[in-house]
């Protein structure tokens, strides 16, 4: 899974009008060539620079995360990917295809930020929809509706229109219609938003679900712990340019600390290893009981909750 | 009603492609020169030419990849859409309180109500429909590109094509089944409205009926509205009007064929000559329609009761035989071509006059010559209908109370004038009913003569009109027509004198009619549509609205461009502006007045040009046929069709090439 990836400062303009890659490769899914884009006013006078320069690789199977704080162009560059918006300079290439190539979108599901669906439809309208958008035949077309509505858990609200729904439960049936084409590439733009807790775990679980069946994820969050835990690989964004690109692993994996953890170690012990450490000329930052994080506890109760209705959790008193 | 055109659809067709290439082909042109001046503007002179052929070239994959499914997907979605947010539902609900209240304020007693209550469904079903469908059309791709909602149907595989086709079809599938639900209450809220009956007034036998002074004057304003009537009595009024009632004498001639209508027949005696009378119960019209009559009779032949049909004489759908071609003659018998002009602005008829006292026996005339004249085109051919409707212009006003007296004659059209004889028949007189549609009988045994091509006498009596008169391969036949009445003008066109065929089905002309709405629904569906993909909604519904009104008036800004009008095209008029020289004034020969005739016959063919690219809306317009109880020809209908679907195909491209060329997010 190694790719690469290097932040550009030249503004070269590549041929644009060649609609596929001769060289293509097809285990890279997804790729932008120096890709900029500037928004402009009526009058074509230059109002933002968006994206500078971009270039990258995503290869087949992987789960790539855009990072970067809001206005950074992450979703600029997703919608340059889709053909949603055309670049100024640079292209972008989805299976090798221009971006703007309207067939590459068959083996393409996208998430938008906000689930824009027709809000007037049910659940089982709005798969039947966008299955129709794929040409699948009817009968395939329901069952897979039928299928992914039971997988997003909304299978006792299929038949309520989409205006009575939760903004979570817009964005289940939301990555349902995302999925309604079985893709090889799924684009997920801040696939947590709106969600709860353990609706934020289920979708990364459902995205770690999607990379095992060997499909290629590209998602942009703001949300770190959510691209931490999915991601391969991440590239980091800030006003428009690429600052950092790599493997999540060894991108956060801080070289010259060591950490150790135990379990049952009594408290007199605590002090003969300070001494160890001392001896080994080691400075120690930090021995403590470990904490786990706010997000496990709050599943950890949900699921004692949902599995023993009315007791209160063991998680919770033992955590406390 | 006036009917100007007279086209066969496939003359028709190829002159229309013609002026429609002419038309299109620059207009394309110049979209094209403004799309590659933008891409210059973006991305170089060089590059722009690249991205505008690849641009062009992307529609042909993108027309043969569209997907009938997908197209049926977003019609669906549109349909559901305009359902759901109950638009049609609002449309509806406010014609059926038009429908429910209207009656209200139309009165069914006066002349022709049938026109007053078709006009006010057909208008209101217009007014809405076309409302509801630009409003549908105009704000759903700018609805679904501000909610976003676009994103995910274009990162679909859908191609632009199947957006354009889908909503256009979705909102013209919704509109044309509320246009036949709205047709069908507005047909039964018509029927309903206007069918009534009456009862005599007095009891219902011949007890009722009076007797008609002899000396009683034939008028509608007197006492007896026929001229053989005996008895006369009055029916109830009812819908605001009231009949006459008569008891007719109606002689026959031995050998004569019996009254097709044998329920009204109250006797029947055999005069000692042979002839046969038979004394019938007849309603006069009023208020355009009239009844039925049937009598019950006792044993011995009396009648016992009196009853009235419903009301006879709405529900038309006229077929007119107009003319082939209509001739003018002056006052000493030369050709004219347009007849005489009496100094009316609207120079549509052609007058011929009465003579004067200096040429007391004007030989003016105009000469109307009909073809296809065959017993199978009427219902009834032993006597035939000639409905017209004539304009008089008096040069002194007499008795205003007076009509003005004209003539027809008919004649036979000689295959070979040196050759063949010529049938004439006598010349029948009658009154003129100005604003009026005046129908006048013909009888099939025409009395008239057989000259031979020297003039000479060959044969006098009766002649038949379809063997002998029109009894040609074309079966042609001639109609003169002439004002008796010294010093006054009677005017006409071609389309003001027909021969009234057997009249078509009221409910399928009702259809045609409708159809015309659904070809305006069409074409407004479609503009909202294209014109969306590039402007915001309500620009867009006020661009289809300009082009709308653009089609009205079309005709007229046709007429302005033409080369001959004096002044000069818009460049030499305000030049004259300018220095002050009226249009009488010819200006001096030189360079600068090449220059402005050059380039005001450039600006004038291009003004002329660009008036066929907004459709003719008075030709998808068939109202006035419904009104006025005409029905509309299958050429007509084919025009309107062609039309629109012409140009429907070419703003749904610009729409197709609008949308793939324009960023969806932003």
């Amino acid at each position: 899974m190694s790719s690469t990836a290097t932040p550009s400062s030249g503004e070269s303009r590549p041929r644009k009008l060649e609609q596929t890659n001769p060289d293509y490769d097809p285990n890279i899914v997804v790729e932008a060539q120096n890709l900029s884009k500037i928004y402009r006013d009526f009058w074509g006078r230059q109002k933002v620079r968006a994206l500078r320069s971009l270039d990258l690789e995503i290869r087949k199977g992987e789960v790539f995360g855009l990072l970067g704080p809001n206005g950074s162009g992450k979703s600029t560059t997703i919608k340059l990917l889709l053909g949603l918006l055309f670049p100024t300079s640079g292209r972008a290439l989805i299976f090798g295809k221009d971006a703007t190539e309207v067939r590459k979108n068959e083996r393409i599901g996208y998430l938008p930020e906000e689930s824009y669906l027709y809000r007037f439809l049910t659940a089982e309208e709005t798969l039947d929809f966008y299955g129709r958008l794929f040409d699948m035949p009817p009968k395939l077309r329901k069952e897979r509706a039928a299928e992914l509505i039971e997988k997003v858990g909304l299978t006792w609200a299929k038949r309520r229109q989409l205006r009575e729904y939760s903004k979570g439960m817009v964005r289940r049936i939301g990555l349902a219609q995302a999925l309604i084409n079985d893709p090889d590439l799924v684009l997920l733009d801040e696939p947590t938003s709106g969600l709860d807790p353990l609706g934020t775990r289920e979708m990364k679980d459902m995205i770690l679900e999607l990379k095992a069946q060997g499909k290629t994820i590209l998602m942009c969050s703001h949300l770190l712990a959510d691209v931490e835990d999915v991601c391969d690989r991440i590239a980091i964004l800030y006003q428009g340019e690429l600052k950092e690109l790599g493997r999540v692993d060894s991108l956060l994996q801080v070289s010259d600390e060591t950490q150790v953890r135990f379990k049952g170690l009594p408290e007199s012990a605590h002090a003969e290893l300070r001494a160890i450490i001392a001896k080994h000329g080691g400075e120690v930052l930090s021995l403590e009981n470990p904490r786990t994080s706010l997000e496990d506890l709050f599943l950890t109760i949900v699921r004692e909750s949902q599995q023993r209705p009315g007791h209160r959790s063991q998680g919770a008193r033992s955590s406390g | 009603m006036v009917v100007e055109n007279f086209e066969n659809f496939f003359a028709w067709l190829p002159s229309a492609l013609w002026t429609f290439v002419l038309a299109g082909g620059p207009a394309v042109l110049l979209i094209i020169i403004l799309g590659y001046l933008v891409a210059a503007f973006r991305h170089g002179p060089a590059e722009a030419f690249y991205v505008v052929a690849q641009v062009l070239f992307g529609f042909i994959p993108d027309l043969f990849g569209t997907s009938v499914r997908r197209v049926f997907a977003i019609a669906k979605l549109s349909v559901k859409e305009a359902l759901r947010r109950k638009v049609v539902l609002v449309t509806f609900a406010v014609f059926a309180i038009a429908l429910l209240f209207g009656g209200w304020f139309m009165n069914a007693g006066v002349d022709n109500p049938d026109r007053t209550y078709v006009n006010f469904v057909l208008w209101g079903t217009q007014l809405l429909i076309l409302f509801m469908g630009m409003l549908l059309s105009a704000f759903s791709l700018p609805d679904d590109i501000k909610n976003k909602t676009i994103h995910t149907v274009v990162t679909k595989p859908v191609r632009s094509t199947e957006i354009v086709l889908g909503r256009i079809l979705g909102f013209v599938a919704l509109g044309t089944a509320l246009l036949a639900l709205m047709g069908l209450l507005s047909f039964l809220f018509v029927w309903r409205s206007l069918s009534h009956t009456h009862q005599l007034v007095g009891s219902q036998d011949m007890a009722a009926m009076t007797e008609i002074d002899p000396n009683t004057r034939e008028s509608f304003r007197g006492g007896r509205v026929s001229e053989n009537a005996i008895l006369q009595g009055r029916t109830t009024g009812d819908s605001g009007h009231f009949h006459s009632v008569e008891l007719i004498e109606d002689v026959r001639l031995p050998g004569a064929p019996e009254p097709e209508n044998q329920a009204n027949i109250v006797s029947k005696k055999v005069l000692p000559d042979g002839k046969t009378v038979y004394e019938r119960l007849i309603v006069n019209p009023a208020s355009g329609h009239t009844h039925q009559v049937t009598l019950d009779k006792n044993a011995d032949g009396s009648v016992s009761r009196i009853r009235l049909g419903p009301a006879a004489g709405y529900f038309r759908a006229r077929v007119p035989v107009y003319a082939e071609n209509l001739s003018f003659f002056d006052s000493d018998g030369s050709k004219n071509q347009s007849g005489i002009n009496v100094g009316r602005e609207w120079s549509y008829r052609g007058y011929v006059d009465g003579g004067n006292l200096v040429r007391p026996d004007s030989l003016a005339k105009a000469e109307l010559t009909f073809e296809g004249i065959t017993p199978n085109r009427f219902d009834n051919p032993e006597q035939l209908v000639v409905e017209m409707t004539l304009s008089v212009f008096r040069t002194y006003k007499a008795n205003i109370e007076k009509r003005v007296i004209g003539s027809i004659q008919f004649e036979s059209v000689p295959e070979d004038p040196n050759t063949t004889p010529i049938f004439r028949s006598e010349v029948s007189l009658f009154e003129t009913e100005e604003y009026n549609v005046q129908t006048i009988p013909v009888p099939r045994k025409l009395v008239g003569k057989q000259f031979a091509p020297d003039g000479t006498i060959l044969k006098e009596g009766e002649f038949d009109l379809f063997t002998d008169f029109a009894g040609d391969e074309k079966h042609r036949l001639k109609l003169l027509l002439r004002c008796e009445d010294r010093n006054q003008y009677l005017g006409l066109a071609k389309g003001d004198i027909y021969f009234r065929a057997s009249d078509d089905l009221y409910w399928r002309n009702f259809i045609k009619g409708y159809l015309g709405i659904w070809c305006q629904l069409l074409v407004v569906v479609t503009m909202g549509v294209a014109f969306s993909t590039f402007l915001s909604a309500p620009v867009a519904m006020i661009l289809s609205v300009v082009v709308i009104l653009f089609g009205f008036i079309s005709g007229f800004v046709r007429n302005l461009a033409q080369p001959d009008v004096s002044g000069g095209g818009p460049i030499e008029s305000f030049w004259r502006l300018i220095t002050q020289k009226n249009m009488e004034i010819d200006l001096e020969p030189g360079l600068q007045r090449t220059l402005m005739e050059q380039a005001d016959t450039l600006l004038v063919n291009m003004l002329y040009y660009l008036t066929y690219l907004a459709p003719d809306f008075q030709r998808l317009n068939f109202s006035q046929y419904l009104t006025y109880g005409y029905a509309v020809d299958g050429n007509r209908l084919a025009v309107a069709l062609c039309i629109s679907i012409g140009f429907c195909l070419w703003v749904s491209i610009l729409g197709y090439f609008c949308l793939k060329t324009r960023e969806i997010a932003k």
